[in-house]
């Protein structure tokens, strides 16, 4: 009886084979996740595209509102920090000064908002159908950077307003955003995971995107802050991301290296970290959502 | 080969209990939150294998772990403890539409619907107009699905399921869905997609279903694996297990009449609770009066999983009410040709005074197995004859020619 049985098993197996057991948490094996989310790119393509299009459905301004968010955002800094009280803008229009930091900030903060609720509200997907989990949170992304886009035109308009010159150093907009990005994807996978189990996150939500701002020199430059507290200022990787992100848009000014180095790092770390967590809580997320 | 293999999992779900300490401020309630909890194992020990090509079927009860067993292999969640093996594609159909979106259209919808199970957007073009017209909806496949008929959401969501062809297909409680067409169409894809070599697992509490798609079945019953083998020999034990419900009558000392048993009796007189479409089936209350009653009427209802009334059988009314003396008493109804359709059905019986106030209740007082016998095409079976016709000559010409000379 043992022969065949044996036979049987040396036929070489054309499907693919899985074994599911007991979650464990462990980084190294999260590299084995991203050829699975590989085989999920059209699914994470479909619902990207189909959460621009619904977006704005059902709403009469539409589109317009990517670009309304920063725009009165911009209105109300200028109101506060250019009329009520004088903000230095290392020589620039205040305007184009606020608004070309609010960009990679909106970027952020409505990216990083809208995917930690992405997988509470989608609970009926999560606890019925199987899916790389990670897909949720990081369509928002996706949408995150549509409404940049967008948003951009407007920036476009006030330089040239202005008349703010702009030369190759804009170029360096790609490193930038690349970091933005994936400092984003890391907090989208860590808040998101979190936020299935503790909804608390999801209140405390827009008073950390507000604290987090004014931790950010978006209403103000880099060099209004005291020179004590800077080294622990940069530790937040968005100072790097915003101040350079200005500095090469606006003023033609060289990337400042250090802090973008310090933003690359700190958002290389935790996106390993966040990634290996997402995929450790994702294996029971269906019976605690 | 053998496509899917359960060896030794267990799956222990924690439950918090957050009704205990409402009134217990907020400290405790974030340690009840943070801490232990309590333990409650859905799955113990369970083992079982796939064969490719084959229809498993897993039966059981309202909270025998079914459910569990297939979001464990569907993968939606992981086992406590042991290990599962898929060799295959797989995909898992436990609620349909589950992943619509109500402001996309349907065509829309079937892209998405169609990823999200594992489709490429390449398979989904190549499948979309079967999909469409398997589910009969062409004529609204370019408007929201908002604005969709329950009929119509549950139908794509199948449809776009049954055209997905997985390697391996799970299949959850769908077909209690949709009309009744519909759902000979969706027996029908499903005999199909197995004939043509697709292994698949079936989840269900309906016996008749399963008998009529698998081969072989396992019965879960508090997590465990409480019997393997042919539909036909697990259903006896299935109906045995049925846990009598809750009763809710007064206590016994308030009522003037109750119900000693309730007997059901098959085309040979012998007692069971299996029974055919189709056939005869009879059934006997025996109750007891402690005193005399006056007129009463008996009713037996026929109550399906669904919970819906489904038919029911009642003593004379009014004038022909049945007069209870008192002592002991029983009554028969007899159906020659039971019309209900196959599937598991509960049984209330209840004693009525003739202005409806009740005399005795008693639910869920057993539970019976309808087979397949004559054929339903339809809601139910009707009793009918037939005959062919000698006289040639259609009546109805011979009327409409009479009409006619009237008018001229």
């Amino acid at each position: 009886m043992q022969t065949p049985s044996m036979a049987q098993t040396s036929v070489p197996e054309a499907r693919s084979s899985k074994v599911i057991r007991p979650p464990a948490f462990n980084p190294l094996t999260t590299l084995r996740y991203l050829g699975e989310f590989k085989a999920y790119t059209d699914l994470f393509l479909t619902l990207s595209l189909h959460r621009i299009k619904v977006r704005y459905k059902q709403s009469a301004l539409g589109i317009a509102w990517a670009i309304l968010q920063p725009v009165s955002l911009m209105l109300i800094y200028i109101a506060i920090f250019s009329i009520v009280t004088q903000m230095p803008s290392e020589g620039m229009p205040y305007a184009v000064f606020v608004y070309a930091a609010l960009l990679p900030w909106t970027y952020f903060s409505t990216a990083v908002s809208a995917a930690t609720s992405s997988l509470v509200s989608h609970q009926q997907m999560v606890t019925k159908v199987y899916f790389p989990r990670e897909i949720l949170p990081l369509s928002y992304v996706v949408v995150g950077i549509f409404d940049f886009v967008i948003a951009t035109s407007v920036l476009a308009c006030l330089m040239i307003y202005y008349h703010v010159a702009v030369s190759f150093i804009i170029l360096w907009v790609v490193p930038i955003l690349l970091v933005e990005t994936m400092f984003i994807v890391a907090l989208s996978l860590l808040f998101s995971a979190i936020q299935v189990q503790f909804r608390d996150l999801g209140f405390a939500m827009p008073l950390i995107m507000q604290l987090w701002m004014f931790a950010t020199p978006v209403v103000y430059p880099l060099s209004k802050v005291p020179a004590r507290f800077r080294s622990l200022y940069v530790l937040n990787p968005m100072v790097g991301v915003v101040e350079n992100f200005r500095h090469v848009v606006l003023q033609r000014m060289s990337v400042d290296v250090p802090s973008l180095q310090i933003s690359f790092v700190i958002s290389a770390l935790l996106l390993v970290f966040s990634y290996a967590y997402f995929k450790h809580k994702e294996a029971t997320m269906a019976d605690i959502i | 080969m053998i496509d899917l293999r359960f060896d030794r999992v267990s799956k222990r779900y924690r439950i918090r209990q957050e009704d205990a300490t409402h009134h217990a401020g907020w400290i405790n309630k974030m340690r009840s939150r943070l801490g232990p909890g309590k333990d409650f194992w859905a799955l113990r020990d369970v083992s079982f294998e796939v064969t490719r090509g084959e229809t498993l079927g897993i039966i059981g009860h309202n909270g025998s772990g079914k459910s569990t067993a297939l979001k464990l292999l569907a993968s939606i969640t992981t086992p406590t403890r042991g290990e599962i093996t898929i060799r295959g594609r797989i995909a898992a159909l436990l609620e349909v539409a589950s992943g619509f979106h109500p402001e996309l259209t349907g065509r829309e919808n079937i892209f998405l619907q169609g990823s999200i199970i594992g489709m490429r957007r390449r398979e989904i073009h190549a499948k979309l107009n079967r999909i469409i017209d398997f589910a009969e909806i062409r004529p609204f496949i370019d408007l929201p699905v908002k604005r969709y008929s329950s009929g119509m959401f549950v139908r794509l969501g199948f449809s776009i399921a049954a055209h997905l062809e997985p390697e391996i297909l799970l299949l959850d409680e769908v077909l209690a869905v949709g009309d009744m067409t519909f759902q000979k169409k969706c027996v029908e894809r499903i005999l199909e997609l197995s004939r043509s070599g697709m292994t698949i697992v079936f989840i269900s509490h309906d016996l008749a279903a399963v008998e009529r798609l698998c081969e072989r079945a396992i019965l879960l019953q508090r997590g465990q694996v409480a019997g393997e083998g042919p539909v036909s020999a697990l259903t006896a034990q299935y109906l045995t297990r049925m846990e009598p419900a809750v009763e809710e009558r007064p206590p016994a000392n308030q009522q003037i009449v109750k119900i000693k048993s309730v007997q059901f009796f098959d085309e040979s007189g012998r007692a069971g609770l299996q029974f055919r479409t189709g056939y005869p089936l009879r059934a006997r209350i025996d109750y007891e009066a402690s005193a005399e009653v006056g007129p009463a009427v008996f009713r037996l209802h026929f109550v399906g999983l669904d919970e819906r009334l489904h038919c029911e059988f009642v003593s004379g009314m009014n004038a022909a009410a049945q007069v209870v003396p008192a002592g002991l008493g029983a009554i028969e109804f007899l159906c020659e040709e039971i019309g209900l359709q196959p599937g598991i059905y509960h049984l209330d019986a209840k004693v009525e005074r003739p202005d409806g106030s009740e005399l005795a209740v008693q639910r869920r007082c057993a539970l019976i197995h309808m087979g397949e016998g004559k054929q339903v095409h339809g809601t139910f079976y009707a009793p009918h004859t037939w005959r062919p016709v000698s006289e040639l000559t259609p009546p109805s010409t011979q009327e409409a020619s009479q009409h006619l000379s009237g008018i001229i």
